[in-house]
């Protein structure tokens, strides 16, 4: 092509030729050399002079020589009473959130003021953290796997209630209509039709509640309030680093266990016929 | 004998039903006509009271229906059974359940809660199934039966209530030709054996004359016409369903049900 095809077509499509503009770049760039300056000033290099200390705690971690002499019984103790927090929270809150989430669902209940109460009520319950709600308690019942089963069933409760309000808020009413339209009374329409319609959100959700709590109940432990936790603090606090990795080790397999579990539950309880 | 008095029902500023006056005899079967829109629906829901009229009243052998209030209402609306255009079952029970719901009225609560069915229950309920053709599929689940079978299955929940009027807003509307003439057929023998006045609302022109004997139009919430479908005459469709200036509809074009030579050939 000559100079003067590129000519032509040039002056036929001048947009073509236009050059891009460099402003992006020019902000890329800046925003890669203030990243480089944040990590200066937060003293990044530790990264790379700390090293060496990281790979002895996981040459630590690694050697399970004295396996014979760690306190099993208390560890595997502790990691049930874990599970059964994350359990008997779980449950505790679904036994207050299937009433509450009935009474907070617009359709329900169509009285406006109420239905703001109830929502903000689930909001404050959930707003505060677990870890937060497990401190509250601990102060007020001691240590132990009680603060623990009462902050997941406190901040669970508000998680469930407002899930299952809005399951309940979303159901398809003309199967109410119907229920309604033989003479049914409020329970009745409840029972038959609306909460065969909800039960597997509600199944699905609760069966979600005791795994996604099992792992957080491990946390919770940490602050006092009974569990896996707290053995899993006190060995970090005297080096027992092959002990942390075995704890490491009976969470994930717990939790594992546990997600195989529901998973199976939720297969076997939402595809049969009836609620 | 079931009286509406000038009832009227309005949602917003907007009439669904306006002043309509119709009176039904014990054991009658009435079609109801009518534009989309023109308040049909609204009429059968008013009559069982899952909507409260804005105005009028509705009389069953002298007692006033619109004064009725808690288990006297619920027992109204057993006694006046509906079947919908969309079933309205319950897709996540089974079909017996589905059916057995229609004694939830006098059930009491404890057993509500607990699906604690007599056996008394289960056997009115087997034998509703029955008599529609559907006992062998009492176990499944209601979402898994065609559109024809669930019209049925309603239709056997509406029996479980021993009613006295059965009111059916559009049960064929959504159902193939063959499946709505089963469900046509279910509801003249229901009225002719079991003596139970039937009201249903049809959009086909043709079903409401092979089935009723009794017609009534309705245009804009308004009743405008109430008679023997012999008397259905042009002028009197096009104020049903035509608009100023437009020809009436052509019966055979609206019609969903299969020509009569048809019928008798998959019969046999």
């Amino acid at each position: 092509m000559s100079a003067v095809d590129i000519a032509a077509e040039r002056a036929r499509h001048p947009e073509v030729f236009r050059h891009r503009l460099w402003l992006p770049q020019v902000l890329l760039a800046a925003v890669f050399l203030y990243l480089a300056y944040l990590l200066w000033v937060f003293d990044f290099v530790r990264v790379f002079t700390d090293l060496p200390r990281m790979w002895v705690i996981v040459r630590l971690m690694l050697d399970w020589s004295h396996f014979a002499e760690w306190d099993h019984a208390e560890l595997w103790q502790s990691m049930l009473e874990t599970v059964a927090m994350a359990y008997l929270g779980s449950m505790l809150a679904v036994l207050f959130a299937v009433p509450l989430g009935f009474l907070g669902a617009r359709n329900i209940i169509p009285a406006r003021v109420f239905h703001f109460v109830t929502r903000r009520l689930f909001d404050g319950l959930r707003g505060l953290d677990q870890l937060i709600w497990a401190l509250v308690f601990v102060r007020a019942m001691g240590l132990g796997p009680i603060a623990g089963i009462l902050a997941i069933a406190v901040a669970e409760t508000g998680v469930l209630a407002k899930l299952f309000a809005e399951a309940v808020e979303a159901i398809d009413r003309r199967q109410v209509e119907g229920i309604t339209s033989t003479g049914a009374g409020f329970i009745g329409r409840l029972r038959y039709g609306v909460l065969p319609q909800v039960l597997p959100v509600m199944i699905s959700q609760t069966l979600y509640s005791i795994e996604s709590n099992s792992r957080e109940a491990t946390i919770l432990g940490l602050v006092g309030a009974g569990g896996i936790g707290l053995r899993l603090s006190e060995r970090i606090q005297i080096n027992a680093w092959d002990q942390v990795a075995y704890v490491i080790v009976l969470i994930l397999v717990s939790v594992a266990i546990i997600d195989t579990t529901s998973r199976y539950l939720r297969l076997r309880l939402i595809g049969g016929t009836n609620n | 004998m079931l009286e509406l008095v000038d009832i009227s029902r309005r949602f917003g500023d907007k009439p669904a039903v306006a002043q309509a006056s119709v009176t039904i005899a014990e054991g009658e079967m009435i079609g109801i006509i009518g534009r989309s829109g023109a308040g049909k629906s609204t009429l059968l829901r008013l009559i069982n009271r899952l909507i409260d009229p804005s105005e009028g009243k509705i009389l069953s052998g002298g007692t006033d229906v619109t004064a009725l209030r808690g288990k006297q209402l619920r027992a109204w609306r057993a006694r006046t059974a509906m079947i919908f255009q969309q079933f309205n079952l319950v897709n996540r029970l089974d079909v017996l359940t589905n059916v057995m719901c229609g004694r939830l009225y006098d059930i009491p609560a404890p057993r509500v809660l607990l699906k604690w069915f007599t056996a008394e229950e289960r056997a009115l309920a087997i034998r509703a199934l029955d008599r529609l053709g559907l006992a062998d599929v009492a176990l499944n689940r209601a979402d898994a039966l065609s559109g024809g079978q669930q019209q049925r299955v309603a239709i056997a929940r509406a029996l479980m209530q021993q009613p006295k009027i059965l009111l059916a807003d559009e049960p064929i509307a959504s159902l193939d030709p063959l499946n709505a003439k089963l469900v046509m057929d279910a509801l003249a023998d229901i009225n002719r054996r079991d003596g139970i006045t039937v009201l249903t609302n049809l959009h086909t022109l043709d079903t409401a004359r092979f089935y009723c004997r009794r017609i009534i139009g309705m245009s804009a919430g308004r009743i405008v016409f109430d008679g023997a479908p012999e008397v259905l005459t042009e002028p009197v469709l096009r104020e049903i369903y035509g608009q100023p200036g437009q020809d009436v509809l052509d019966e055979r074009v609206t019609s969903t049900s299969l020509p009569a030579g048809a019928l008798a050939a998959l019969a046999s």
